[in-house]
C-alpha cells in the first residue's frame, strides 16, 4: 500500500507473511474449486478422496492467518492501512476457507451421480461452475493488484452467478418433473449447484473486504441479486 | 461522526511561531470544538507543543519566542497586547507532561491558584474549592485524610492527578495537556483516560500525546503535526481507520522516516 | 595478549588507582591532622592563666579614702602603696632591686586586681584577705612549663631570686591555675598575660553583621533581577562575566579599593568595623551571587511553568515558588561567601585594622581588630606567651568557620525541598 515499508523490520516482515499465506490459500481454494468443477463435470469419482483430502490444507492455512492476525493485532495494535489489511484479510481467509468446504462438499456430492450424467442436465451448471472460477480467479488478482476497480466488477457480477444459478435449478427442476425416479440424481444436482451459488455469494464477501481494505469505506448500496428461484 | 455540530471553542488562524530564526508553526489553522477532546500529534519537535502553549500564550515566558498570527477563544483574540495573560491562563489551564506538583501540601497545591485570584473570601469557602477541585481529578478518596501532607509525596499518577485538579481550582474552561500520561505506568495512565472522559463533558480538553492508542482512546478530534505545518484535522474514527493523507497514514502506521 | 590477562591488567590497574587515592587522602589527613595537632598544643594552654595568691591588707588608712565609704569613693582611690605593700610581704627583699623582682613576678594590673576584688566585696575592708592575683608572663610560662629553667641566669628573664620565692610560693601551694577569662573579655594588651580577643572577636563580628547586612540583599536582589527578569543580552551576559571575574579578584585589591575610596575619598573613620564591612561586602557580593544564582538556577522549570499556568504573574512565580525553593542554597552560599570574608587578612590590613587597638569596641565605627589580623599580629611577636594566644585564636577562628559551615549544611539539608 505505501511507497516506504514499517520502521519495524519485523513488523513489515509479519504482514508480508500473511499476505504470502493468504496468496496461497487462494491458489489452493481456486484449484480446488476448479478440481471439484471437473469431478461433476466429468463425474470423475476418483479424484474425491483427493479432493477431500486437500481441503485439510486450507483448513490448516487459516487457522495459520487466524493466529497470525491475532499475534499481529496484540502486537503492533496496527492502525489505518495496516489495521485494514488486517482485518479484511481474516474476512477474506473465513471466505477463502468456506469456498473450500463447499467445493469439498460439491466434490462429495459426485460420489452418489451416476457416471452417465445427461449433458442438457449440466450445460448450465458447467457455465455456472466457470463464471464462478472466473470470479474467484479475478477476486484473487484483485487482491494481489490491490485494484478496486475489479472489485467493483466481481461484486456487480454476482448478479450473473444468481441468474446462472436460477438457470441451472430451473434446468434440474425440468428433468425432474420428466420422471420422478431422477429424485436422487436431481437433489443431488441441486445441492451442487447451491453450493457453487453460495461460493460465488463468499467472492462477492471478498470484493468486498477488497474493496473496504483499498478504500477503507464499505461498498454502498444493496447487494445485487438475481430474480428468485421461480417455483 | 459529524464535526459542524458542535460549537467552535478556539480558532487558529494563519498561527506562525518562531523561535529566534527559526520557524517553529507554519500558518497554524486549526479548530478545536467546545466540550470534546482535541489530540495533537505527531513526532517529537513537530510543533505540537508549541501550539498548545499557545492557547494560554506559555510562549510568551520565552524571550526569543515570536508569536504571529491570531487565536481566537470564544470568538475573542488573544494575542493581543492587552489582553491579560494571567486572566487568560485563569480560562485555559495546562498541564504538563511531568508531574510539578510545589512542594507544598496537598492542600497548599489546590488553594494556591483560588489564592492569587482572590476566589474564596474566607477558610470554608477555600476547603470546599479544595474538596470540589480534588473531586473533580478523582482523588478526593485518596487523599481526604492527608490533605496536609507534601503533594510530593504521592504516586506519580497521583500526583498528576493533583495537578490536574490544580488547574480544575481555577474553573477553567480550556484543559491544555502536554503529554500527561507519558511518565505514568498503564494503571494511572487509564485512570487519567478515565478521568478526561468525565472532564469532557464539562471542558475543552486540547491534548498533545505520542501515543496514538490514547488518541484513539480518548480523543473525538486529531490534528496530525509534522515539521510546524498541521498536515491533517479530522475526526480521530477517520484519522485511524482511514487517514486521507499519506503523511498522516506512514505516521500512524509507523512507516515514518 | 590474552584476555585473562588484560583483565588482570585492568584490575591491577584499577588497584593502583585505588591505592594513589588512598595515600593522598591519607597525606591529607596527616597534614590536618598536624596542624591541628600543633594548633591544639600551643593553644590549649592559652585557655589558663597562673595566679599567686596573695593575703592582701585592706588597710583603710593607707588608701586615703573621703568617708563614707561607697563604691564611688573605693574606685577613685589610690590603692598602689597598698598592693605593693601586700605583694611585698610574700617573700623577704634585701634591696630595692630584689623588690623590683618581686613586683614583676605579677602582671602590671596587680592594683587593679586588688582594687576590683574590694569593690566587689566591700565588707572586707580593714581585713587580711587572700587574693589571687595574676602571674606575670614570665612565671605564667615558667608554671606551664614552657620555660627553660636550666639555662645560665643572665640568659634567662626570670632571675635565680625570683625563682627562689616562684619554688617557695609552689611549696605553700600559693600558685595555682585557673580559667583564662580574659582571653575573651580582655582587648590586646602589650603583656601577653592580659592580652585577650575580645577586641578583636567584636571587631570581626561588626564587620561580619556590617557585611551581611550589605552583601545579601544585594546580593540575592541581584541575582534574582538577573537570573529570572533580565533579559538575555549582550549588556546582561557582559554583567555575568564581570561578577565571575570579580569573584576571583584577590582580596587584596578589594583593600586598595577601600584604602583609596572609602578612607581617602569618603573619609570613613579608620580601622573599624565599618569600613571593613564595606570593604568585605564589595569583595563577598560576587561570590554570594554566584552561588545564589546557581540555586535559583536550580528550580526546575517545571515549578515555574505550574505556577504561571494557574495564572500566577512573572512576580508572583518567582517570589512564591522560586525564591523560597532556592533559599536554602541561597543561605548556604551566603553563610559560606560570610565565613571566607571572616578569614580575610589581607584588605582589613591595607584599611588599618592592623593598629594596636586595647579597648573593645562597642560599635562598628569605633577602632577594633579583627580574629585574622589578631593572629597576624600576634605571630610577629617574640613573647611566649603570644604564641599560645596565637595559636588560641586560630582555634577560635576556625571553631567559627566550622560552625559557620555546619550551619549552612544543616540549613540545606533541613530546608531543600524534594521535587521530582
Amino acid at each position: 500500500m505505501s511507497g516506504t515499508g514499517h520502521t519495524v523490520k519485523s513488523y513489515e516482515e509479519e504482514m508480508q507473511s500473511l499476505n504470502d499465506n493468504l496468496v496461497m490459500m487462494g491458489s489452493l481454494t481456486e484449484s480446488q474449486m476448479a478440481d471439484a468443477m471437473a469431478a461433476v463435470i466429468k463425474v470423475d469419482k476418483d479424484s474425491v478422496d483427493k479432493i477431500v483430502k486437500n481441503d485439510g490444507k486450507i483448513n490448516e492455512l487459516r487457522s495459520v492467518i487466524d493466529n497470525q492476525i491475532t499475534t499481529v493485532l496484540v502486537k503492533r495494535a496496527p492502525m489505518a492501512v495496516d489495521l485494514r489489511i488486517t482485518i479484511s484479510t481474516m474476512k477474506i481467509s473465513h471466505d477463502l476457507e468456506r469456498i473450500g468446504d463447499l467445493a469439498k462438499s460439491v466434490a462429495k456430492k459426485v460420489k452418489p451421480l451416476p457416471v452417465d450424467l445427461p449433458d442438457e442436465l449440466i450445460g448450465s451448471l458447467r457455465r455456472l461452475g466457470d463464471l464462478v472460477q472466473k470470479q474467484l480467479k479475478d477476486a484473487l488478482d484483485a487482491y494481489l493488484n490491490k485494484s478496486k476497480d475489479k472489485a467493483i466488477e466481481i461484486w456487480k457480477k454476482d448478479e450473473q452467478v444468481d441468474d446462472l444459478t436460477n438457470l441451472a435449478m430451473n434446468e434440474v427442476a425440468t428433468y425432474l418433473q420428466k420422471d420422478k425416479k431422477n429424485l436422487e440424481m436431481a437433489t443431488h444436482l441441486l445441492f451442487v449447484t447451491k453450493n457453487i451459488e453460495r461460493a460465488g455469494d463468499h467472492i462477492t464477501n471478498i470484493a468486498e473486504s477488497l474493496y473496504y481494505l483499498i478504500e477503507g469505506e464499505y461498498l454502498e448500496g444493496a447487494r445485487p441479486k438475481g430474480k428468485p428461484i421461480e417455483s | 461522526m459529524e464535526l459542524n455540530n458542535s460549537k467552535i471553542k478556539i480558532k487558529a488562524k494563519n498561527l506562525n511561531v518562531f523561535y529566534g530564526k527559526k520557524q517553529a508553526l507554519f500558518d497554524i489553522n486549526l479548530d478545536i470544538n467546545q466540550k470534546e477532546v482535541t489530540a495533537l500529534i505527531g513526532p517529537s519537535g513537530c510543533g505540537k507543543s508549541t501550539f498548545i502553549r499557545c492557547i494560554n500564550r506559555m510562549n510568551d515566558v520565552i524571550d526569543i519566542c515570536k508569536v504571529e498570527g491570531s487565536v481566537e477563544i470564544d470568538g475573542a483574540e488573544i494575542n493581543e497586547k492587552n489582553v491579560d495573560v494571567v486572566t487568560l491562563r485563569e480560562k485555559v489551564g495546562m498541564v504538563f507532561q511531568k508531574p510539578n506538583p510545589f512542594p507544598k501540601s496537598i492542600y497548599d497545591n489546590i488553594a494556591y491558584g483560588p489564592i492569587i485570584h482572590g476566589a474564596a473570601e474566607n477558610k470554608d469557602q477555600m476547603d470546599n474549592i479544595v474538596e470540589t477541585s480534588l473531586k473533580k481529578a478523582a482523588l478526593w478518596d485518596e487523599v481526604k485524610d492527608r490533605l496536609n501532607e507534601p503533594g510530593t509525596s504521592l504516586s506519580g499518577g497521583q500526583q498528576q492527578r493533583l495537578c490536574i485538579a490544580r488547574a480544575l481550582s481555577v474553573n477553567p474552561e480550556v484543559i491544555l495537556m502536554d503529554e500527561p500520561c507519558s511518565a505514568l505506568d498503564p494503571i494511572a495512565t487509564a485512570k487519567i483516560e478515565e478521568l478526561i472522559d468525565d472532564l469532557k463533558k464539562s471542558y475543552t480538553i486540547v491534548i498533545v500525546t505520542h501515543s496514538m492508542a490514547q488518541a484513539v482512546r480518548v480523543s473525538q478530534k486529531t490534528g496530525f503535526f509534522h515539521l510546524g505545518k498541521i498536515i491533517e484535522v479530522d475526526s480521530t474514527e477517520k484519522i485511524f481507520k482511514n487517514p486521507a493523507n499519506k503523511m498522516t497514514q506512514d505516521y500512524i502506521t509507523g512507516r515514518f522516516g | 595478549m590474552t584476555k585473562e590477562q588484560r583483565l588482570k591488567k585492568r584490575y591491577r590497574a584499577e588497584k593502583r588507582f585505588k591505592m594513589y587515592g588512598l595515600i593522598s587522602v591519607s597525606l591529607a589527613v596527616i597534614f590536618v591532622l598536624i596542624l591541628v595537632q600543633n594548633i591544639f598544643s600551643k593553644g590549649s594552654s592559652a585557655f589558663s592563666r597562673t595566679m599567686i595568691e596573695v593575703e592582701v591588707n585592706y588597710d583603710s588608712s593607707l588608701l586615703e579614702l573621703d568617708s563614707p565609704i561607697n563604691q564611688n569613693s573605693l574606685k577613685d582611690a589610690d590603692f598602689y602603696d597598698l598592693a605593693v605593700e601586700s605583694l611585698l610581704k610574700i617573700y623577704p627583699a634585701k634591696d630595692s632591686k630584689e623588690e623590683r623582682q618581686i613586683l614583676r613576678l605579677f602582671s602590671p594590673d596587680y592594683e587593679f586586681e586588688i582594687k576590683d576584688f574590694l569593690i566587689k566585696n566591700p565588707n572586707k575592708i580593714d581585713q587580711v584577705v587572700p587574693v589571687k592575683i595574676t602571674a606575670s608572663d614570665d612565671i605564667d610560662q615558667l608554671n606551664k612549663g614552657n620555660f627553660p629553667r636550666d639555662l645560665p641566669e643572665d640568659r634567662r628573664r626570670v632571675s635565680n631570686y625570683q625563682l627562689n620565692i616562684y619554688d617557695n610560693l609552689v611549696e605553700k601551694e600559693k600558685i595555682n591555675k585557673k580559667f583564662n577569662n580574659y582571653l575573651f573579655t580582655k582587648g590586646d594588651s602589650r603583656d601577653p598575660e592580659l592580652a585577650g580577643i575580645g577586641g578583636s572577636l567584636m571587631g570581626s563580628f561588626f564587620t561580619i553583621i556590617i557585611c551581611l547586612i550589605l552583601s545579601f540583599p544585594i546580593a540575592i536582589m541581584a541575582s534574582i533581577y538577573l537570573e529570572e527578569f533580565a533579559p538575555k543580552n549582550k549588556i546582561t551576559d557582559f554583567i555575568e562575566i564581570n561578577i565571575n571575574n570579580l569573584a576571583a579578584v584577590p582580596s587584596i585589591v578589594y583593600g586598595l579599593l577601600g584604602l583609596g575610596i572609602l578612607l581617602s575619598v569618603m573619609e570613613f573613620p579608620r580601622s573599624t568595623p565599618l569600613v571593613a564591612g564595606i570593604t568585605l561586602s564589595l569583595m563577598t557580593l560576587p561570590r554570594i551571587i554566584i552561588p545564589c544564582r546557581a540555586s535559583l538556577k536550580a528550580v526546575p522549570p517545571s515549578i515555574r511553568e505550574a505556577a504561571l499556568s494557574v495564572g500566577a504573574s512573572k512576580f508572583q512565580t518567582v517570589f512564591h515558588h522560586v525564591v523560597p525553593l532556592a533559599m536554602p542554597g541561597t543561605l548556604s552560599g551566603t553563610i559560606i561567601g560570610l565565613a571566607q570574608a571572616l578569614g580575610e587578612t589581607a584588605p582589613l590590613i591595607l584599611i588599618g585594622m592592623v593598629a594596636f587597638v586595647v579597648d573593645i569596641p562597642s560599635s562598628p565605627v569605633d577602632p577594633s581588630a579583627s580574629l585574622p589580623v589578631q593572629v597576624y599580629l600576634w605571630s610577629e611577636q617574640a613573647e611566649r606567651g603570644f604564641v599560645e594566644k596565637t595559636s588560641a585564636t586560630i582555634m577560635m577562628l576556625l571553631g567559627f568557620l566550622i560552625v559557620m559551615n555546619f550551619i549552612a549544611v544543616y540549613l540545606r539539608q533541613k530546608f531543600e525541598k524534594k521535587w521530582n
